[in-house]
């Protein structure tokens, strides 16, 4: 017999059968550090970046504390080194066909594949989440993003004709986060041709690693450059000329500054705020497969961060009895071990849950024992928070379950939606029509039935409200980094000196200008809410001139309170119209275009009065009636079935309307653009309100006759005023869930910087005048894309 | 094996609201396969724990007393003695929980465990194993005859038609009079849990069937077997069960659970799902032909840090 291995404890565990420490070496990560002297610098160009006199911070293994390597801070220097290699690399990359593009992505899947243990043990090692999570979760999804993105970049040139890549993309990412966060963002804008310059917070390899890995591949070493630096490089990367858009990842506060900093900037914004995820528990759920859901959601190192639960009434004792039992099962501990369910976040995750639970106990709720032991933070399941206090209304942090009972699903809906943020959510139901009724009702960017944290790169995954709206993922992921071609650059359009507290505040007085002279009849006086014309609240108007400076007549002059009216009339006509078929709609659009045929001659003669030939004229008005039929019979087709590798059963891509869309037309085409803008956000199920071209908002008033006998209350409503003044008003609406903003640049910033307070999608044309007598500027399908969002439902099927 | 579960009135309630949801326990399956698992020392207690658990096996039509007689022997002797004194295990009396056989074979079985002078139980099927497809007579005849033999556990299967037409009254009697026929000795009531359609079916079948005694999920003769996610519904119908009765009930595995691997899978399975009050012979049995001796070559790589050559360990 040879010398024996055994130990003394088997006798031991024989009895206890507890589990044992299930190590995986870390050996190759350290390599890996030591190959750069255990001092990282960043990637930029394909090479190492190290420059002299930075600051250094140290790399920690988050359990032992012990000294990984160094991470050199980058300054606004380094990142304009790397924006300059990414704009370098933009030529060339985005000059290449795609089938180009698809095979350096593919060739990059392959390197991961062949590196992987490299790379998931330094990952877990690093961000001392679980390694079983990296490695069958993150690494193969990375690869799968990899191919997936490969394909589209593919078939480029015939699928997304019409669109070119934006540029180089400011990428920022937040203080914990895994690689995979990254991967999901690089591969669309690398696929579709654009370069990207990533910001890590300090001390993350892991993104090193893979650029150098991108990077080492040879031909466009360029193409992704990784700057590891704090969080006040954030406003400078954002600010630098080269970049075309800042891709933002991270808490709502910080995106919500930076929403505001970056107002009037030249780059776009896209933001994906917030970890927070939900998960509603019907009684006719299967519990203990729903528990399972909350594991994956919140207590397995899968998610980010923490998870709202609300449990109906009469399920509520089991549920959580269950949810105890298993969170008394779960194992914390080493990220590189195992066997492991939860791995440590580091201090910062550890005070951030701490106080929250510290504060919610003060406020009532039940949470169990704060531990103090670190650095491992257990699942905590918080109950009886009072629904009003303070700790109700903030983000849940990892690894918290914040439960709540309801009583009906209508009542699960109210409360779901009643947060700010709209993330992912899943219900759990084993009747089919009450889950359908739920993932339809719920207002966020995923819907799981039965599910929880699938994930595929088909599958597009983002978010709504303050949530943030951009997509990664999907068609959605590649129209985030694209923009329609031969579109005029967007530039910066920034004026330092406009100031946000008055801009529109107050409204110049008008004063009477003289007789009317306009043709009889006139359109009807006043500001048409909810169906029907009001007298503005202010009791006072604004004369319009016609082309030659002759008084036309007079329009009400609106206010906060008409905008205000004007929103809750479309607020309360909103669900009625979002909850009618696409062919129901179409036919009232096809209604009013039939409508403004038979108002031709009049239409034509005001646009006349305002300068344009007769001929002209009536071609607008037939434009703008084609307009509203092309988008009804448009809306027939949206939304559509995804298939998903290793899911039996479809994904639902489903374009849901906005809400209530606020638009600001142009002063040119006073009609097509008010009827080119109007039809596609009444089409997609969204309510509106409009102002109008200031210069004449005659037209849209003649239209609104139409719609005052054609739709129901409230669809359309139109404010006339001054504009400045009503877009102050519509910006700063909390309420108003998107707004359209064409006009001046000023007007523009403005829109912008006020838009971060509830973080509504904007889409401002800066100055820019459109050609909206072109078929791609006024009816493309930028429109389509803008007007509705996305939200992917999962029905994972099987009995 | 501990005292008899007296059983409990049969109340169709607790099987009238019961939602299985396919899928999520699918993937709960997966995943508790890639979740846990135990290494070194601990793999090699847990192996030899799971020898403990093992129902050795045979039930082939060309069973003789000489067969059996070598599987009683390897029942009492599962693992090696020098590789037992190794791990410092030789004094633990490690046996297999039990022998299972063919009715006709207990008598056999008696014989050769007496003569290897031990207790181990001899567990023998009966109520027209593998289909129940006969009389109700004759199969509870078959179960006094295997006792009469000295067969102290009895393997039953449950007739699957009273399940798939949904006649669970019928279903609580049957195994109420295999119970009785069983006197003292304890009894399995095998589910065949690949001919129940679907899962749902496969946790009221489980209620209902603990309403009497001890479940095990298949015959190890149906195309699907013993498999993660059907156990993981029927051991959460027994924590259901205990919560509502206060009453323990034993779960065996039966069929396809061939290596040692998979065995450490089925462990960690009852601990996280049950706990560890589960991990008793009393309570968790592994019906097993074959898993006996890919764990004794664990155990021997565990020991010796070589792979073991067939000749090396005893045939059973």
């Amino acid at each position: 017999m040879a010398a024996t291995r055994a130990g003394p404890r088997a006798r031991e565990i024989f009895t206890s059968l507890e589990y044992g420490p299930v190590p995986e070496s870390h050996a190759c990560a350290l390599a890996w550090l030591d190959t750069q002297d255990r001092c990282l610098g960043h990637y930029v160009n394909g090479k190492w970046l190290k420059p002299e006199h930075r600051n250094s911070v140290p790399c920690q293994d988050p359990i032992t504390g012990e000294n990984l390597a160094s991470c050199l801070q980058a300054q606004a220097e380094d990142v304009a080194a790397a924006v300059e290699a990414a704009r370098m690399a933009f030529k060339g990359w985005s000059a290449h066909p795609g089938v180009v593009r698809a095979q350096h992505l593919t060739r990059l899947a392959e390197v991961i594949q062949k590196h992987q243990r490299l790379l998931w043990t330094l990952e877990s090692l690093v961000t001392g989440r679980a390694v079983r999570e990296v490695r069958d979760g993150d690494v193969q999804l990375a690869q799968q993003l990899l191919h997936y993105h490969a394909i589209q970049a593919s078939t480029q040139e015939e699928a997304l004709a019409g669109w070119e890549p934006m540029g180089v993309i400011g990428l920022i990412l937040p203080p914990t986060f895994s690689f995979l966060e990254m991967m999901w963002r690089i591969c669309p804008a690398l696929a579709v041709g654009c370069t990207v310059v990533a910001l890590v917070p300090p001390a993350s390899p892991a993104p090193l690693l893979l650029a150098q890995l991108a990077g080492e591949l040879g031909p466009f070493p360029g193409i992704l450059n990784v700057l590891s630096g704090p969080a006040s490089l954030v406003p400078i990367l954002a600010s630098q000329p080269g970049i075309r858009k800042v891709a933002f990842c991270g808490a709502p506060e910080e995106g919500r500054a930076l929403r505001r900093s970056l107002a009037g900037e030249c780059a776009e914004l896209g933001l994906a705020l917030g970890t927070e995820s939900l998960l509603l528990l019907t009684d006719t759920a299967d519990v203990d497969s729903a528990v399972e859901g909350v594991v994956d959601a919140a207590w397995s190192d899968r998610g980010p961060g923490g998870l709202r639960l609300l449990i109906q009434e009469s399920v509520w004792d089991e549920a959580m009895r269950r949810l105890q039992e298993r969170m008394g099962r779960l194992r914390s501990g080493r990220g590189l071990d195992g066997a492991v369910d939860m791995g440590a976040r580091g201090a910062a995750a550890c005070d951030l849950v701490q106080r929250f639970v510290r504060e919610a106990q003060s406020q009532g709720a039940q949470a169990g024992d704060v531990p103090s032991e670190r650095p491992f933070y257990p699942p905590t399941l918080v109950s009886n928070l009072p629904p009003a206090s303070p700790c109700a209304q903030v983000e849940v942090p990892w690894p918290v379950v914040v439960a709540s009972p309801f009583r009906t699903a209508k009542e699960a809906l109210l409360v779901a939606n009643g947060t700010p943020r709209g993330g992912s959510a899943s219900v759990w139901s084993e009747r089919l029509g009450q889950a359908l009724e739920l993932g339809y009702g719920l207002q966020v960017g995923t819907v799981w039935i039965n599910a929880h944290g699938l994930r595929d790169p088909s599958v597009p995954t983002g978010g709504c409200k303050e949530s943030g709206c951009s997509w990664h993922g999907g068609p959605d992921g590649l129209y985030e980094y694209l923009r329609p071609s031969g579109t005029p650059a967007r530039l910066s359009c920034l004026s330092k000196n406009l100031n946000y507290d008055t801009f529109g505040l107050a409204v110049p007085s008008t004063l009477p200008a003289g007789p009317e002279i306009g043709p009889s009849p006139a359109p009807p006086y006043g500001l048409f809410v909810g169906g029907r014309f009001q007298a503005p609240g202010a009791r006072s108007s604004r004369p319009i001139r016609d082309s030659s400076g002759n008084l036309h007549g007079y329009v009400a002059e609106g206010g906060a309170k008409d905008i205000r009216g004007a929103v809750e009339a479309a607020h309360q006509a909103f669900p009625g119209w979002a909850g009618q078929s696409p062919g129901a709609r179409a036919a009232l659009l096809w209604a009013l275009a039939a409508a403004l045929e038979r108002r031709k001659s009049t239409l034509a003669s005001r646009l006349e009065r305002q300068g344009a030939e007769l001929k002209a004229a009536e071609a607008e008005v037939e434009l703008s009636a084609r307009r509203l039929r092309a988008w009804g019979a448009r809306v027939q087709a949206q939304g559509h079935t995804l298939q998903v590798a290793g899911l039996r059963g479809p994904v639902l891509r489903l374009r849901e309307p906005l809400g209530v869309l606020a638009v600001v037309c142009p002063d040119e085409w006073p009609l097509l653009a008010f009827v080119s803008l109007l039809a596609p956000a009444l089409a997609y199920g969204n309510t509106v309100v409009m102002v109008p071209s200031a210069a004449c908002p005659l037209l849209a008033l003649e239209v609104c006759q139409d719609m005052a006998t054609v739709f129901p209350a409230g669809l359309a409503n139109v404010v006339t005023g001054d504009r400045d003044h009503l877009t102050r008003c519509l910006a700063l609406h909390q309420d108003v869930q998107a707004m359209w903003y064409f006009g001046s640049a000023q007007g523009s910033q403005f829109v912008e910087w006020a838009s971060a307070g509830n973080l509504k999608p904007v889409w401002a044309s800066r100055g820019c005048p459109r050609a909206w007598d072109q078929e791609a500027e006024g009816a493309g399908p930028e429109l389509g894309l803008r007007v509705a969002r996305t939200k992917a439902l999962w029905l994972p099927m099987g009995d | 094996m501990s005292a008899h579960n007296r059983g409990t009135e049969l109340d169709l309630s607790w099987i009238s609201k019961i939602q299985v949801n396919h899928p999520a326990v699918l993937r709960r399956a997966e995943q508790i396969q890639a979740r846990r698992t135990v290494k070194k020392e601990w793999q090699a207690a847990w192996l030899l724990k799971a020898v403990t658990f093992i129902d050795l096996t045979t039930l082939s039509g060309d069973d003789t007393s000489s067969n059996i007689q070598r599987l009683c022997y390897k029942a009492k002797y599962p693992i090696r003695e020098d590789l037992l004194k190794a791990l410092n295990m030789h004094d633990k009396g490690i046996t297999t929980a039990a022998v299972c056989v063919y009715p006709a074979r207990v008598c056999d079985a008696v014989k050769a465990l007496k003569a290897a002078g031990c207790n181990i139980p001899v567990a023998s099927v009966a109520a027209g194993f593998p289909a129940g497809q006969t009389h109700l007579k004759t199969r509870l005849e078959e179960i006094r005859l295997a006792v009469e033999d000295g067969a102290t556990e009895i393997d039953v299967v449950i007739n699957r038609s009273l399940v798939l037409t949904g006649q669970w009254e019928a279903l609580y009697d049957e195994i109420r009079q295999f119970r009785k026929a069983c006197g003292e000795a304890h009894l399995k009531t095998i589910l065949a849990t690949g001919e129940l359609g679907t899962l749902t079916n496969v946790y009221k079948a489980s209620m209902i069937a603990m309403m009497a005694d001890f479940i095990k999920t298949s015959t190890g003769k149906e195309t699907v077997n013993a498999t993660f996610p059907v156990a993981i519904v029927m051991l959460r119908a027994i924590r259901d069960f205990f919560w509502k009765t206060g009453n323990k009930i034993g779960f065996k595995p039966a069929g396809g659970i061939r290596s040692a691997k998979d065995s450490l899978a089925w462990l960690s399975l009852v601990k996280e799902e049950l706990g560890d009050e589960w991990l008793k012979p009393e309570l968790f049995r592994i019906g097993a032909s074959t898993l006996l001796s890919d764990i004794e070559r664990q155990i021997y790589h565990h020991v010796t840090g070589r792979y073991a050559a067939y000749h090396d360990l005893p045939m059973s």
